[in-house]
């Protein structure tokens, strides 16, 4: 398990915007900046939306996207929407 | 009486968890602080906004020659005089905005969109001079026909708002425009499938009113533009980063040329998140030469400045007779006023967010209207649509015969439960607020002829993100905190009790302040239950600096490696024997050595601060009805909270206390009152009814401390989540008193009359 690749999730509809409507990606990475560089690999430009728009919750965790937030190995990583309060 | 319920191990703190007076007290009560409209500048102009007498009407053109002309007139400002803005969704719809809206909001350009909307601003030498001016104004309006509700709305023959606008989300995209800006869908497993293992099926519809924020303090700010283009602005908001981001982006000029200072802030409850004035003022400010003050009077606010959404919902839940809910399925129609962005995705994705249910949809839409654009109120969103779920749950109960709050034990989402928007739950919390109401004694009290009892939860993300501290040490010892967070709730006390807690001295030694945008580093807004968990973890990182510095210092003075020193409960002591018998430095000698050991003694720190845990709360009400009059009267509220850690538990209870007694308003009395010409006929708080301490019993806040790991003391968002259960709890209480069940909000004597007639109860 200590090497298993992360498994990165987006929602339905900004899966059906960005990748092609698929929702479900494993990437091999240490860091939430290793996640977002791999997915812009595949699907260039997708770096700045993901910093722009979206919140991530890492094993549920929620956090401002963050470069150098850990990600563990066989971590659960979602992107959704940024979410504002009151 | 309060409680608290500590589900870890023995309070070990010396200062968090206790109820140190607060800082900022004496200037409040006095009424020596200094609010928004309390600051005066040398030179400094009236600044009067004129406002749309109308509805929706086009604007065919503006003539202020007559009011330019007048004598100690010194500017006029029209749309025309703001930079246009590029028509594009920056960002994440609900948090960043459309420029392109924004600006038209401030100052309308094509159509006026809603009585109260800003049309022109004049600032002249005095006020009656500056009301003079906006009187000679003329506009000539081509009158439109308007739309109020979000049902009528929708319909295919409403009034548009915007010619252009067609639906996101909707695929195939559609043709033609419509007045809902944006769909929305979540969903987890199969929910027809779902409800084919329902013993019951319950489905309702609902409508909540938009509601106020309805804080004290009317918006007010004064700007003072220097010819080289430098600015400064008082303010009162939510954040004086956030005015500053926004005021430079809508007049395009540089961040750096703009100083925000915070003044005190009497109330803001996320309305105080967005800008109306701070733009207008500085606009002015450029034109005039002059410093310009504006000020909203109340019936600006209610006319001009963001409510939360009204809604229009329905909502369906099945449950097994042994009390699993196995699907739920709703549609959440949010009113954004005149330009899009309601917190409808909210209300989506916290709709079911306490439970456990393995087939959930949640649909939503957005939708322009002729009201002012809605804007943020505590827990934006979720209040509304927990309205119409906890409505449906508490059918759920009646139905198979279980006590309510067993129902949402029963079903409770734990660490690893998923929620409709993906990632699974990683905080406990909402389990031990229902058990904390069951084992209340109150929750066993019988009740009278003609009173009910109901039970509601809510959920809430709560935020962390960007914030920053500065710690000084003075000369004798003393402390000083600057953070960039204004102070709504008492967080100036919080962030004293952080940093004495973490520095081990005594919490009369520290004082907190909030410092401009110029002398401290970037802090997002005071909102979203942020500041506790993200400027805390500033403030004790920061102190942390202070202390590592402190042990270089005492090592300095030892003549030992630093590594061998220590700190503790407010000493520099050595680590062990080995490293030397000395005697412990206190923060006051080391002080006093400041400048031989390395200069002043400061330490900054910045975060973005993540893992906030969200906030659960469950809460009871107790309620009498009146039989003639459909008058409901609040008897008790028992509201229980997960915390996580109260750093001070009396603002921790008050949060709950407001945020239940806002709750209770928007239950009760709260509505808009529009006339057949879209006008507002209530911008006023003698009918627009807010709660008052008289018609409330003391609202018995629970804590509940189920402490946060991400947090150095556990802290989590205690601001907003209280808002969420009331609606549901007192219309759950209302059915119990009466056997009625009022799906409209507000639940005001003539409504729950006519129900209660309706029924022959």
């Amino acid at each position: 398990m200590s090497d298993a690749p992360a498994r990165v999730v987006f929602t339905t509809g900004f899966s059906r915007r960005y990748t092609g409507g698929v929702t479900e990606f494993a990437v091999a990475a240490k860091n939430l900046r290793g996640v977002i560089r791999e997915m812009d690999r595949k699907f260039p430009g997708l770096a700045e939306t993901l910093e722009e728009e979206t919140t991530v919750a890492i094993d549920g965790e929620l956090y401002e996207i963050d470069f150098l937030r850990p990600v563990k190995p066989g971590a659960e990583v979602f992107f959704i929407p940024k979410i504002e309060g009151g | 009486m309060n409680d608290t319920v500590v589900t870890d191990s023995v309070k070990r703190f010396k200062w968090v968890g206790t109820r140190p007076l607060r800082p900022d007290g004496i200037p409040k009560v006095t009424g020596r602080a200094m609010y928004g409209a309390d600051y005066k500048l040398p030179g400094m102009l009236y600044g009067k906004i004129l406002r749309s007498p109308h509805a929706h009407a086009r604007i065919r053109s503006i003539d202020t020659s007559a009011a330019e002309a007048l004598q100690g007139v010194k500017a006029v400002i029209t749309a025309k005089d703001f930079p246009d803005q590029k028509f594009d969704y920056i960002g994440p719809e609900r948090v960043a905005v459309n420029f392109w809206h924004v600006t038209r909001n401030i100052m309308a350009r094509e159509k006026v969109l809603y009585e109260g909307h800003a049309v022109a601003a004049i600032a002249a030498i005095s006020t009656s001079i500056a009301e003079e001016a906006a009187s000679l104004i003329k506009i000539d309006y081509e009158v439109l026909p308007h739309v109020i509700d979000v049902d009528d709305a929708m319909a295919a023959d409403a009034p548009l708002l915007f010619d252009d606008m067609i639906t996101r989300g909707v695929e195939p995209v559609p043709t033609k425009p419509s007045n809902v800006s944006k769909r929305l869908e979540f969903a987890v497993g199969d929910v027809e499938a779902g409800f084919k293992q329902a013993d019951v099926v319950i489905e309702k519809e609902f409508k909540t009113a938009a509601v106020h924020q309805a804080y004290i303090e009317p918006h007010a700010c004064i700007a003072r533009c220097d010819a080289d283009g430098q600015t400064e602005i008082w303010s009162s908001s939510q954040g004086h980063f956030q005015m500053r981001a926004l005021t430079a982006q809508i007049l395009k000029k540089p961040v750096g040329d703009l100083r925000v200072y915070a003044a005190e802030i009497g109330g803001g409850f996320g309305g105080k998140t967005v800008t109306y004035l701070e733009p207008v003022a500085t606009l002015l400010s450029m034109k005039s030469g002059n410093p310009v003050r504006l000020m909203m009077s109340r019936e600006d606010v209610f006319r001009s400045t963001g409510p939360t959404s009204g809604s229009s919902m329905w909502v369906k839940v099945g449950v097994t007779k042994d009390g699993k809910i196995v699907a739920a399925d709703g549609v959440f129609k949010f009113q954004s006023g005149a330009f899009p962005g309601s917190p409808v995705m909210n209300g989506c994705l916290c709709a079911y967010a306490p439970y456990d249910i393995p087939n959930q949809r949640a649909v939503g839409y957005d939708v322009v209207s002729n009201r002012p654009k809605a804007a943020a109120y505590r827990a934006p969103g979720s209040p509304i649509s927990a309205f119409a779920v906890e409505s449906v749950l508490d059918m759920c109960a009646t139905a198979i015969g279980m006590d309510p709050l067993e129902l949402r034990h029963r079903n409770a989402c734990r660490i690893g439960t998923p929620t409709i928007f993906g990632p699974k739950h990683a905080h406990d919390g909402y389990a031990q607020t229902i058990e904390a109401l069951q084992n209340h004694p109150a929750y066993k009290v019988k009740l009278g002829p003609n009173q009910g009892r109901g039970v509601a939860s809510g959920y809430w993300f709560n935020g962390g993100g960007d914030s920053s501290a500065t710690i000084q040490v003075n000369a004798d010892g003393t402390v000083l905190v600057a953070t960039g967070s204004p102070d709504v709730g008492g967080s100036r006390a919080s962030m004293a009790i952080m940093a004495a807690e973490t520095l081990g001295v005594d919490y009369s030694t520290v004082r907190a302040i909030v410092a401009d945008t110029g002398s401290v580093g970037y802090t997002h807004v005071t909102g979203g239950s942020r500041v506790t968990f993200a400027t805390g973890t500033a403030v004790v990182n920061a102190t942390k600096g202070v202390i590592k510095d402190l042990c270089k210092r005492a090592a300095l003075i030892w003549d030992v490696d630093p590594e061998g020193v220590i700190w503790e409960d407010g000493f520099a002591k050595p680590a062990g024997s080995n490293v030397g018998d000395f005697e412990p430095l206190s923060l006051r000698a080391l002080a006093a050595k400041a400048s031989a050991t390395g200069g002043p003694i400061t330490a900054a720190a910045s975060v973005n601060a993540g893992g906030q845990a969200p906030g659960f709360s469950t809460q009871f009400c107790d309620v009498e009805v009146d039989p003639e009059t459909g008058k409901v009267t609040i008897l008790r509220f028992v509201a229980a909270q997960d915390v996580g850690r109260a750093i001070h538990p009396s603002y921790v209870e008050g949060q709950i206390q407001g945020g239940v007694v806002q709750g209770i308003g928007w239950a009760l009395n709260e509505e808009y009152i529009y006339n057949s010409k879209g006008q507002l006929d209530n911008p006023g708080f003698l009918d627009y009814r807010c709660p008052v301490a008289s018609d409330l019993p003391m609202i018995d806040a629970v804590l509940v401390e189920v402490p946060n790991p991400a947090h150095p003391y556990g802290a989590k968002g205690v601001g907003e989540v209280n808002i969420c259960p009331p609606m549901a709890a007192i219309a759950n209480a209302i059915e119990a008193a009466t056997g009625c069940r009022l799906t409209e909000l507000p639940m005001s004597p003539p409504k729950v009359l006519e129900a209660m007639d309706a029924k022959g109860a």
